[in-house]
């Protein structure tokens, strides 16, 4: 293997941007098909196989992470604008929670307040890093504005969206069972839940519960993470 | 294509805005913030705007592959630390959970 990486080509291939460009989209492909090949579910979201391919063959070529991000940034760049595009699917969120908007907000603030304080309380006791106290702060946001967020505040990116997709994953496999535990349990609460606890990966856990679900977890996903986006960086 | 200029034009806007008045708030959040204020005055989204999305919203967890792959870089970071930081993200679940599912059902009857 050493042997085969160290052929001049290969070599060459490796210290390419656009090689490592063409490998995420690679991996982000492969992600997708597995997440469909597995019935699309919550448990393995197209984002979390390629970060983990992509790691791999970092791990196994021993290529640096500032090499591969000379051609990551080519995608990388697009962060931007797609953070910009959020404002359109919160546009049509707005009208429709005009009819119950005070609980609406308040579920949104006070519940997302309750897992961040939360979990943010336990990192600064429990493990004591100003990073990734601040970090953990963003964990209840979407990826993109995670990254962001957590970038500007002085905390670790790549952490913020390691936090967020495994705050997804566990948000969508257990707010489920605990609501139906608590008897809380109505599909709206369930859907809005759902987006505040665990972001995109529990709206797409919420579309296989039904359509009142996912609306509302979609609405409640672009909420919060509005709502952190503005508010964090005047508490933190 | 004009969808993707007014998605660039509002990221310099609030890029601009954000070192100009040093907003501790992300340059994007605040083009987003702008562009959501345009869309409300207006009362529709363009259709260019509309088009640009369907195409980019499909492609978003890939513009984060990148910057995610920087875990690598926090091996022992994770070595140390990742049992605990996996207890916090699951522990803090339960009380969001309540309160947010608490407040949705409050004042009516199950």
């Amino acid at each position: 293997m050493n042997n085969f990486l160290q052929q001049p080509l290969i070599a060459e291939l490796l210290h390419t941007p656009l090689f490592w460009a063409t490998l995420t989209i690679g991996a982000f492909i492969i992600g997708q098909r597995l997440y469909h090949l597995l019935g699309n579910t919550a448990f393995l979201p197209p984002i979390l196989t390629g970060i983990i391919l992509v790691s791999v063959v970092l791990e196994i070529t021993g290529i640096s992470f500032n090499t591969y991000m000379e051609g990551g940034q080519y995608l990388h760049l697009m962060l931007g604008p797609v953070v910009v595009m959020l404002a359109v699917p919160l546009y049509q969120f707005i009208h429709v929670m005009r009819k119950e908007w005070l609980r609406i907000s308040l579920a949104i603030s006070l519940g997302s307040a309750a897992t961040v304080g939360t979990a943010v309380a336990m990192t600064h006791y429990l493990i004591g890093i100003p990073e990734i106290t601040t970090t953990m702060a963003t964990k209840s946001v979407t990826t993109p504005v995670a990254v962001t967020l957590s970038e500007q505040l002085g905390g670790i990116g790549a952490l913020a969206s390691a936090f967020v997709i495994v705050t997804g994953v566990f948000g969508a496999l257990l707010v489920p069972p605990l609501l139906k535990a608590t008897r809380l349990n109505e599909p709206k609460a369930v859907g809005l839940t759902l987006g505040v606890c665990a972001h995109a990966i529990g709206t797409g856990r919420a579309l296989e519960l039904g359509n009142e679900q996912a609306a509302y977890a979609a609405m409640a996903m672009s909420l919060t993470a509005t709502l952190h986006a503005v508010a964090l960086p005047w508490l933190m | 294509m004009s969808g993707l200029l007014i998605l660039l034009s509002f990221l310099l806007f609030g890029n601009l805005l954000q070192s100009g008045l040093d907003l501790p708030v992300p340059g994007s959040i605040i083009g987003m913030l702008l562009l959501l204020v345009l869309l409300m005055l207006r009362g529709k989204t363009p259709e260019s705007l509309q088009n640009i999305s369907k195409v980019l919203s499909p492609l978003l967890p890939l513009f984060i592959i990148p910057v995610s792959v920087g875990i690598v870089t926090q091996k022992e970071l994770l070595a140390d630390n990742g049992i605990a930081l996996l207890v916090i993200m699951t522990v803090s679940l339960i009380p969001g959970a309540i309160v947010c599912a608490a407040i949705m059902m409050a004042g009516k009857k199950s």
